[in-house]
């Protein structure tokens, strides 16, 4: 077992210096506009002419924060439903459809052509697809349960938002197949709205909804470790920097909120570490891999804030390069 | 040196055991038996334990004894259920009377850590009007304890031990949250919770003291069930893992393998010290106040066993009432089989459990009892359904079978005090010498009226659920109390509500021996919150001047 009892020393510091952070972040951005360095928008006329490339470059961004979710999903559900048996076959649907956007994800990422392709298009919409049917699937598991919508359910039983990270990847990658279809000589845009503010606030909500998520189940956890707080802190002061970036002026150089979505993006990977020192607290630690890799602390979850971060960045690139047209 | 800690003591020589590493030691603190310590304690389980913990932390001098082994659980608790014997107290007692109790097992533990070792975790708090079950029931006798201030205990109690439990307790008044989060149910937890809903019953995970997420050097629970034969991964919160360690950090000294036999008075009538047995010899330990907490037999056996020409009956017996009123409390199941796979063991024994009828006034019998969900491990399994149901051979093999199906519902239901229902000391000897205990005990009309109306009810519940073969376990009990009642006077009771003796001020009783009833809920939690305060008022009265040290 390992002998790790919770933050000392320089972690503790740390993990302080981090709570202190968010704090400012928070403070700055429900403030407003205040964390934008040049608040001010400059006039449109010495505006250079939306350029596709960098349409392009967003839209690989894009599909990189969609591939990093669909990482994540791909493997916390394979773990999560081996966990469960595969006790129903639709249980494969979400590992399959995961391993499909992950490898469209990949090709679009390095992928510089200025034109939305067929395949990765049609693969992300089934993904966004799946995951809403995921969603009534976990519901109906929490239901069958005695006592329903109860927290025990919520605790262990189906999760009823993880479904929704597959969900977004696709969301996310379809969007970045729309962005990259831009017209040359225009700016990106979604359903008729400017896309940077769209993905924000997707992407703000997003990670509204996987904090959530962290946050059941770290309550479910007792909060027996102080680092436990920072998914239930950092991201939600990344979603609302990034909101009040989707809301704000654009053109705007916000490197606060870029910073903080970074340092988020780099909360999500850690995550994982921390979930493999809590994997090595359970019985027997690492020594027994087989039971505790399952009942532990879930490895491949954290990176969905870092997808989600991601897409935040991406989203901020797009608003810093063109006002709304 | 022989490593069996059933041979050989193994808090010695400044050390004692790190339960939490195997082969490791942890610094202990020793005490010269010429010195008088501020406290001995007598017992370390529910009661003893938190006392030695919390008076050590308090700058005491203190050493607990135990006549039990100093387990390492990592180390010497295997996977099976007959090895796990060795944690049971199984020195010889008589038993008679109308309705023998079984001895052992199911009631009596021996270690340190005492019974909480393998005691299966449930950990309830009274019903508040228990606490005045005469003014306010109109049955047995009222305690000499305030219910606040007992909602007050119990909240340390389950702080201390990490408790965890639903989020919201369907029944009594608003507790804080428990520190852990309750465990996830499935199996046979489930069935009892379609059950209850099925009767329009409330239902619940049960508090029980084994961890839902790591607690320092404890690991999450691991849900193999074997939590009644002792845990081996430390995740049961139980003293020896708990109490025991803050303990010995405070400075307090354990020794194992140490039984003792007789507490010394002198001539004021004040205890001076105690006789333990030690690797083969009698030692007398000097000490400036005794606490016994050896539970409801051992406790009266010491101290009718203390027995002088000033007190000829007995240490602190003025009153007669010392090893009168035990109580037990029934412990009746009723079993079923399901078609589904339910897999009863797997997990902490009694996840969910419905108290409906404890906070149910509208019935023919006085007290209240509570049902929870079972999962025997298969040899407990094969001798109950052998016993119970008379199958052997190729009958009881094809029974084994359906061990995966099997459902179950046992209830912990409260019987009442009779002066009749009591521990004596009989002409027997013991292995030390000593005199062993004749438990008499005969269940009264009320309590035979409240198993029947149990019976039916969790038979109801099953039926409800669709069970087939459902058949009644009717005889057994389990948890002990009294012996040592705790009351309002001198004259109609053992102890003061500080659990300090009437009769010999620097004698305490701190266990389940001190209850007055025993309520329709497992004792332990009772038992430690009543241990914490009784530490407080200690350090209360030695500030007043109204103990000596
Ligand atoms: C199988 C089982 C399951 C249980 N499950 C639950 C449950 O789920 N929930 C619950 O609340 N309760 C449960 N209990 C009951 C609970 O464990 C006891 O009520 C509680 O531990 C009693 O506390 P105590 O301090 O009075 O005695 P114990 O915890 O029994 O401690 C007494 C200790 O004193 C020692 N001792 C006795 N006499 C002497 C002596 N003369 N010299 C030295 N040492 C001595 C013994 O060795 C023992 O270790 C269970 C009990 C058993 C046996
Ligand atoms: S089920 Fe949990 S508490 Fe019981 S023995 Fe196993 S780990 Fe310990």
């Amino acid at each position: 077992m390992a002998r790790y009892k919770g933050p000392r020393g320089a972690a503790g510091w740390a993990l302080g210096l981090t709570g202190a952070l968010t704090a400012a972040c928070f403070a700055a951005a429900t403030r407003g506009g205040r964390m934008a360095r040049h608040p001010a928008t400059p006039p449109r006329a010495s505006e250079p002419p939306p350029s596709p490339e960098k349409a392009t470059l967003a839209a690989r961004r894009l599909n990189r924060s969609a591939g990093t979710l669909a990482a994540s999903v791909l493997f916390d559900s394979a773990v999560e439903h081996y966990r469960g048996d595969f006790e129903n076959r639709a249980m494969y649907t979400p590992i399959v459809t995961s391993a499909l956007a992950l490898a469209v994800s990949a090709h679009g990422t390095f992928d510089k052509s200025p034109a939305a392709h067929k395949i990765r298009d049609g693969v992300y919409l089934l993904t966004g697809v799946v995951g809403l049917i995921g969603t009534g699937f976990h519901v109906w598991n929490v239901v069958q349960k005695p006592g329903r919508f109860i927290w025990q359910n919520l605790f262990y039983g189906a999760p009823l938002g993880a479904p929704m990270a597959i969900g977004l990847s696709g969301l996310l990658g379809f969007f970045s197949e729309r962005v990259r279809d831009t017209p040359i000589g225009q700016t990106p845009r979604l359903f008729g709205l400017p896309a940077g503010r769209v993905i924000g606030a997707v992407s703000g909500a997003g990670m509204v909804g996987t904090t959530a998520e962290a946050g059941l189940l770290h309550f479910r956890g007792s909060f027996h470790d102080p680092f436990m707080a920072l998914p239930v802190t950092m991201p939600p002061a990344a979603a609302a920097a990034l909101t009040n970036a989707s809301l704000g002026a654009a053109r705007t150089d916000r490197r606060l909120t870029r910073w903080w979505l970074r340092a988020t993006a780099i909360m999500g990977v850690s995550g994982t570490v921390f979930h493999a020192i809590g994997v090595g607290r359970d019985m027997d630690g690492w020594r027994n891999i087989q039971q505790n890799l399952l009942n532990g602390p879930p490895i491949p979850a954290p990176p969905a804030f870092t997808g989600l971060a991601l897409a935040g960045l991406a989203a901020l690139d797009l608003m810093e390069d063109d006002s709304d047209v | 040196m022989s490593d069996n800690p059933l041979h050989t003591p193994r808090a010695l020589n400044g050390r004692a055991p790190d339960v939490f590493r195997k082969g490791a030691w942890v610094p202990m603190r020793e005490y010269s038996q010429n010195e008088a310590v501020d406290f001995v304690v007598i017992g370390t389980g529910a009661g003893g334990g938190p006392l030695i913990a919390r008076l050590a932390e308090m700058g005491y001098s203190v050493i607990g004894f135990d006549a039990g082994a100093y387990f390492r659980p990592l180390e010497d608790f295997a996977s099976d259920e007959t090895s796990q014997s060795q944690l049971y107290w199984t020195d010889e007692r008589l038993i008679d009377g109308a309705n023998p109790i079984k001895m052992g097992s199911n009631n009596s533990g021996k270690a340190v850590g005492g019974s909480t070792v393998h005691f299966a975790m449930v950990s309830l708090r009274f019903r508040p009007e228990w606490f005045q079950s005469r003014t306010k029931l109109g049955y047995a006798v009222d305690w000499p304890l305030d219910w606040r201030e007992m909602w007050r205990y119990y909240d340390k109690a389950e702080r201390d031990l990490a408790i965890a439990g639903p989020i919201s307790y369907p029944w009594g008044p608003k507790r804080p949250r428990y520190p852990y989060r309750a465990h996830e149910i499935g199996g046979a937890a489930e069935w009892l919770a379609r059950g209850a809903e099925a009767m329009g019953y409330q239902w619940s995970e049960t508090p029980l003291a084994t961890v839902s997420a790591p607690r320092g050097d404890s690991p999450s629970c691991v849900y193999r069930g074997f939590c009644r034969v002792g845990c081996s991964t430390n995740a049961k919160q139980s003293q020896l893992v708990t109490y025991i360690p803050r303990a010995l950090k405070a400075g307090a000294e354990i020794r194992d393998l140490a039984m003792v036999g007789r507490i010394e008075t002198n001539a004021q009538g004040l205890a001076t010290g105690v006789h333990y047995h030690r690797e083969g010899q009698w030692h007398f330990q000097r000490a400036k106040q005794v606490i016994v907490a050896g539970y409801a037999i051992e406790t009266p056996r010491l101290l009718l066993n203390s027995a002088t020409d000033r007190f000829p009956d007995g240490l602190a017996n003025r009153s007669g009432y010392l090893g009168r009123n035990l109580m037990v409390q029934s412990n009746q199941a009723v079993y079923g089989r399901m078609k589904e796979m339910v897999r009863w063991n797997k997990g902490p024994p009694s996840l969910t459990i419905t108290e409906h009828w404890n906070y149910e006034d509208k019935k023919d019998f006085f007290g209240g009892y509570c049902w929870m969900a079972q999962g025997p491990l298969p040899l407990e399994w094969s001798a109950a359904v052998s016993s119970s149901r008379g199958l052997w051979g190729e009958a009881l093999r094809q029974k084994m079978m359906d061990y995966n199906h099997q459902v179950g519902l046992k209830m912990v239901g409260e019987m009442l005090p009779s002066m009749e229902n009591r521990v004596t000391l009989a002409e027997e000897k013991d292995q030390y010498g000593l005199p062993i205990t004749r438990i008499t005990y005969g269940w009264q009309d009320n309590d035979k009226t409240m198993i029947q109306h149990a019976l039916g009810e969790m038979q109801r519940s099953l039926e409800l659920v669709g069970a087939q073969d459902i058949w009644r376990q009717e005889n057994d009990t389990n948890h002990l109390a009294g012996t040592a009642r705790m009351g309002f006077s001198a004259e109609s009771s053992v102890v003061d509500a500080d659990c300090r003796s009437w009769d010999v001020p620097n004698l305490w009783i701190c266990d389940g021996s001190i209850f007055p009833t025993t309520g329709g809920v497992n004792p332990s939690l009772t038992i430690t919150a009543i241990a914490l305060r009784t530490a407080d008022r200690i350090q209360t009265l030695h500030r007043q001047g109204k103990i000596t040290l």
